[in-house]
């Protein structure tokens, strides 16, 4: 018989916040671990190309203080998963600087270990080049061209490489990027839980009490045991329903039921859900299989060019009338004064279709007022920057028949109208690779501090 | 005579859209009351072909349609007409795609 096992997820996205209330009252239900995760590919290719940390440094070490402070007065773990944001190697030094920092400043001691979840190119090209790399969802295979213009390049972490860390005695575990359901499912496997359900838990609780009702980035925590696992909110203002918990499990996934995650495949149609008094729901009947061969998802990110955009408003209706084609001519006119070097132009018209675009069925219903993005991206900032200002001075003074108003076309709110956002990434890889075991890419790294 | 109808809006809980990974975009339709969730389950209102004929495109860029009674939900998958944050995207999180989905017209029961 298992021990249940209690674990304490903080919030859905470490620096995105929770209440100290709530951590003070998770904790007193005396949780085994406190597991979180700090990203994923939700906020775009960004932060994974560029090293930028998706949260500030100011967010990251209040709230790793305080969760590192409660598990050393607990005596328990703490464990967070694809570091940084992106969880590549930038992202865990990063984070593992923040928590080196904490623990001088509070006169801690504990043991530190980090997880690097970089791959290197080499063997992701060598593995394309022996077919056993596949498409997830991309639409296209991966080629050794796709590597090369990679910039960093990882891979979802199943638990295996945390529960190693967990063996070597580790306090504090910094992984890169992993599997978020597996970040938070770690502890309890490692403790012998069965892998359907606490992958299922996981799953549920990787995003804090995103589960609960009123749902926020706030402490949730979650039971495991031998036949299924109980949910309950940290804040005693919210609750967990079955109708929260179900749709949560919807969420942000395409399959309802069927799951494939590192190694796994997570099969959830015969999962019950029932409410245990007014704040609680338990959940049974996950069933996880093992795959026969153990796959991980590369994520890569490449470099598309350097960014420059312009801000404008529209109100003339004359302007509005023929938007469309005085900036389909504004494209072309910048495409030929800087040919032969190429440039990308697309224009975002809020009020018309500048969320939806192309699935946007009243994009006929023009608004009274239009909002207006010049989106350039070239091979260089300068060129970037220039062929931007060239298109807005082209449109702020473009003379149409029955203009009334020829002062100008665009309402700026800035000075410069421009605005240089540096270098601009694309997602490069999102492909299943085939590994020979769960560890052999993912390096438990310790520190005694 | 015709059919009254009134739009699922009048319906359902909650109508969502949300990235799932950079390559798709996902529409949940919840309701909390299950014979509301039937009725629409088997009013056909909800289809492959309704949902792509809202969005006017076409039925095969809809990869998955699943309707999940334990959740009296109804789910359904769009690719997206680029990965995540390349060039042109609109909507990082594909948050702001469900507004179609509120107007679609159910027989009343």
């Amino acid at each position: 018989m298992l021990q249940p096992i209690t674990v304490l997820t903080p919030t859905g996205t470490l620096g995105y916040g929770f209440g100290a209330k709530a951590l003070e009252r998770g904790m007193s239900l005396k949780p085994s671990v406190i597991a979180v995760d700090a990203g994923s590919t939700d906020p775009g290719p960004h932060y994974l190309g560029s090293g930028e940390t998706l949260v500030s440094r100011i967010s990251m070490k209040k709230e790793l203080t305080q969760l590192i402070e409660a598990g050393r007065d607990a005596n328990i773990p703490l464990i967070v998963g694809s570091a940084g944001g992106a969880g590549s190697k930038a992202h865990v030094d990063w984070t593992v600087g923040i928590v080196r920092e904490i623990v001088r400043e509070r006169n801690l001691k504990l043991k530190l270990a980090w997880i690097y979840a970089d791959i290197p190119k080499e063997r992701a090209k060598a593995c394309i080049r022996a077919g056993e790399v596949k498409d997830f969802e991309a639409g296209h295979d991966l080629t050794e061209k796709d590597i090369d213009e990679t910039v960093t390049l990882v891979a979802q972490m199943g638990h295996e490489p945390i529960c190693e860390a967990l063996d070597k005695g580790a306090h504090v575990i910094i992984a890169g990027r992993a599997c978020d359901d597996s970040t938070i499912a770690a502890f309890p496997i490692w403790k012998g839980g069965d892998l359907g359900l606490a992958i299922h838990m996981g799953k549920i609780l990787e995003c804090g009490a995103f589960s609960a009702e009123p749902f926020a980035m706030d402490v949730m925590l979650g039971t495991l045991d031998n036949s299924g696992f109980v949910l309950e909110p940290g804040s005693l203002e919210r609750r967990a329903s079955v109708k929260s918990v179900a749709a949560h499990s919807l969420y942000e996934r395409e399959h309802p039921y069927i799951h494939g995650g590192p190694g796994h495949e997570l099969d959830l149609a015969a999962c019950k859900f029932t409410s245990v008094g007014d704040r609680q729901v338990r959940v049974e009947g996950a069933r996880a299989v093992v795959t026969p061969d153990y796959y991980i998802k590369l994520e890569g990110a490449r470099l598309m060019g350097y960014r420059s955009v312009s801000i404008a408003g529209v109100r003339c209706p004359t302007m509005i009338a023929r938007i469309e084609e005085l900036l389909d001519q504004a494209r072309r006119n910048a495409i030929d004064y800087f040919a032969p070097a190429e440039l990308k132009v697309g224009f975002h018209v809020y009020g018309r279709d500048g969320v939806m675009q192309r699935l946007e069925p009243q994009r006929r219903e023009l608004a009274h007022e239009l909002g207006l993005v010049i989106d350039v991206v070239a091979d260089n900032m300068e060129l970037a920057h220039a062929a931007c200002h060239q298109i807005s001075g082209a449109l702020l003074h473009w003379h149409y028949p029955g203009q009334y108003n020829t002062s100008g076309n665009l309402a700026f709110p800035y000075s410069p109208s421009e605005i240089d956002a540096g270098p601009t990434y694309e997602f490069s890889a999102y492909h299943l690779m085939k590994v020979k075991s769960a560890t052999e890419l993912f390096p438990v790294h310790l520190e005694t501090l | 005579m015709a059919q009254r109808t009134q739009p699922l809006s009048e319906l359902a809980d909650i109508i969502r859209s949300k990235n799932a990974g950079p390559f798709r975009i996902t529409f949940d339709i919840l309701f909390s009351d299950p014979d509301r969730y039937r009725h629409v389950r088997d009013s056909g209102a909800v289809s492959k072909g309704t949902v792509a004929a809202a969005y006017g495109i076409s039925p095969s860029e809809i990869t998955s349609f699943f309707q999940v009674d334990m959740a009296n939900a109804i789910k359904v998958t769009l690719r997206r007409p680029r990965g995540q944050g390349s060039f042109g995207e609109s909507d990082i999180y594909g948050c702001q795609q469900h507004v179609p989905l509120l107007r679609l017209t159910v027989p009343v029961a």
